[in-house]
């Protein structure tokens, strides 16, 4: 292929890319647009791309009419938490399979393996009745504990312990160290990456987790992020611009964030296909 | 070093409380409810489970389900439509991605904004979108009809039905039978190509160069590169992107419960939200039944995985 005609070929995969690349965005500018409009104008014709006069009220209406902070703040607590005992119990059992050997291991974790294969839907049902007979239906306890156990989290860290050299931790235990002394002062801070890495993918798994939290919660308070907007669409079904203005509070501030940090989100992203 | 030789109780507590209280003990309990018509208002011990069971009643039942029938087919309809159509594209914009140009990084980043967007939002802000009077979809769809319409009649000749239809109404996404399932498939691609693109970036990145150069001495043609070069040596990745899709689709749930409730008339019932429906939806609960659709789909999951693992010898290109 000549130079000239290698030059047009790349002319034309960019300006296809970049169409691609804007569908992505029309969607969200739309969204952004409708929210300033004028509520009831939507149907009058011309269609205006942009409205005249930014209309405020629309996210005056939303903060009022549904507790939006506080979906924020449990999205948090939920996302958080789950990252936190995520972290916790995976590196703990991981630690534990990469440095100890006891009768049985092997079944274990050939046991704790086999759970990746059972899909999340098999478990709400029980889930939720085992929830519902602690009373802890609407509870932070019933959105968060459920990440107590995650094999996918012990597999990785024992992956990263394994990989870690030994003679530190060696010479630790020559010294008199115990292994639980070893494992915080040493070990664990050595994991940082894989933890960060992990922890971005749970934080993200954790604040868009909409199945579980639907069938947890009852109250308005409790709800996370996403269980709220998906509610709250059945009550603003005919007032668009309510709607997004509440959804483009619901998106821009994750998507700025993503922005920001995008390096990490992105090992995190890749590193949860293996998940699934 | 020498691992230590006991038991690391300490360790592993808490996964194994977490292990037999959320994964293990539900399971079973999946398991045991799916052979009843135990319901949430009996008390859960075995005394209540053996009087309510009805052996393999459910799975008999979903033999002659109709509507469970119908979300099989329309879940075997939303996989088999949108996930050849997300890994096309992914892989597409991911070959295009995967060279250096100025912005490049800048186009990635806006194929990933639906990926850090929740499913729930996506699906809010799709129904708006395909809104059939105002929706910018149809907007476009009504102007480019309209516009096609207009040289029919420059050139004096008849104008067809379906460009009339495009130019007066267009797609009556998701209250439309037809159209209701199209629309969440468009919402669903859309949402899900940045992810895909970007394992198979990561993928693309681990090819080593030598080959493109040996090819490339030897005389081989973009063309020829990318069918013997590239593709040969990403197929392990496409394996892996497909089979996730694969799963992955088989568990819609988020998109079909925000933007239609799985109507109409059952139009975009899929087995997750049947199951959830007959879980969550309906009074009193039929949660035995709905153990047995969720035992189901884990069968029809572990079948395509295993299938797709047989498969694997005869396309995915290993090095020896």
């Amino acid at each position: 292929m000549s130079k000239r005609k290698q030059k047009i070929a790349d002319a034309v995969i960019f300006v296809v890319l970049l169409l691609g690349g804007l569908t992505m965005l029309v969607p969200f500018l739309w969204m952004v647009s409708t929210s300033f409009k004028e509520p009831g104008t939507l149907f009058d014709l011309p269609i205006q791309l942009w409205p005249d006069k930014l209309h405020w009220e629309n996210y005056q209406r939303v903060l009022t009419a549904v507790p939006f902070g506080r979906w924020y703040l449990n999205s948090l607590i939920i996302a958080l938490g789950l990252t936190f005992l995520n972290l916790t119990s995976g590196a703990l059992a991981g630690y534990a399979f990469a440095r100890f050997s006891w009768k049985g291991k092997d079944v274990m974790f050939l046991f704790s393996l086999i759970t990746l294969m059972i899909p999340a839907h098999v478990l709400i049902i029980p889930l939720f009745i085992i929830m519902s007979r602690l009373g802890w239906i609407d509870t932070y306890y019933a959105l968060i504990l459920p990440g107590l156990f995650d094999a996918f989290a012990i597999f990785l860290m024992r992956q990263n312990f394994i990989s870690l050299p030994r003679e530190l931790e060696e010479a630790a235990l020559i010294d008199g160290a115990t292994p639980w002394q070893i494992y915080w002062k040493i070990a664990l801070p050595l994991a940082a990456p894989a933890l960060a890495t992990l922890g971005t993918f749970t934080f993200l798994a954790g604040w868009n987790s909409f199945l579980w939290p639907l069938i947890a919660t009852n109250s308005i308070e409790m709800r996370p992020l996403t269980v709220g907007l998906a509610v709250f669409n059945n009550q603003f079904t005919t007032e668009w611009t309510v709607l997004m203005a509440g959804l483009s509070l619901a998106t821009i501030p994750p998507i700025i964030v993503f922005l920001a940090a995008q390096k990490y989100f992105i090992r995190g992203l890749t590193l949860g296909s293996l998940k699934g | 070093m020498s691992s230590y030789r006991r038991f690391p109780w300490l360790f592993l507590l808490p996964s194994l409380v977490g292990f037999f209280a959320f994964n293990a003990g539900p399971i079973l309990i999946s398991l045991i409810l799916s052979f009843t018509n135990w319901d949430v208002f009996n008390p859960l011990n075995p005394k209540a489970i053996a009087d309510s069971w009805v052996g393999l009643g459910n799975y008999i039942e979903m033999w002659h389900d109709p509507t469970l029938h119908k979300s099989f087919w329309n879940t075997v309809y939303y996989v088999a439509v949108a996930v050849p159509l997300e890994i096309f594209i992914s892989l597409m914009v991911a070959l295009g991605l995967n060279r250096d140009f100025p912005g490049v990084k800048l186009v990635r980043t806006l194929y990933l904004l639906p990926t850090v967007t929740s499913i729930v939002a996506v699906g809010l802000l799709w129904r708006w979108v395909l809104n059939p009077y105002v929706g910018p979809v149809n907007m476009f769809l009504r102007w480019a009809g309209s516009k096609i319409e207009g040289l029919f009649q420059l050139l004096h000749l008849q104008v067809p039905a379906t460009v009339h239809w495009l130019a007066t109404e267009g797609p009556g996404w998701l209250s439309d039978e037809r159209w209701a399932m199209p629309g969440i498939i468009l919402a669903a691609v859309w949402a899900g190509i940045g992810f895909r693109m970007l394992i198979f970036l990561a993928g693309l990145q681990n090819i080593d160069k030598t080959y493109y150069e040996a090819a490339s001495l030897d005389g081989a043609g973009p063309w020829q590169q990318f069918w013997h070069v590239t593709l040969p040596l990403l197929s392990p990745t496409v394996f892996l992107n497909t089979l996730l899709a694969l799963i992955g689709g088989f568990q819609v749930f988020g998109l079909v419960y925000v933007m239609t409730g799985g109507g109409p008339l059952d139009a975009t019932n899929v087995l997750l939200f049947y199951l959830y429906q007959k879980a969550f939806g309906i009074f009193p609960p039929d949660m035995g039944y709905a153990s047995a659709i969720a035992w189901l789909l884990f069968v029809l999951l572990f079948a395509l995985t295993a299938i797709q693992w047989q498969l694997r010898k005869r396309w995915v290109w290993e090095e020896a």
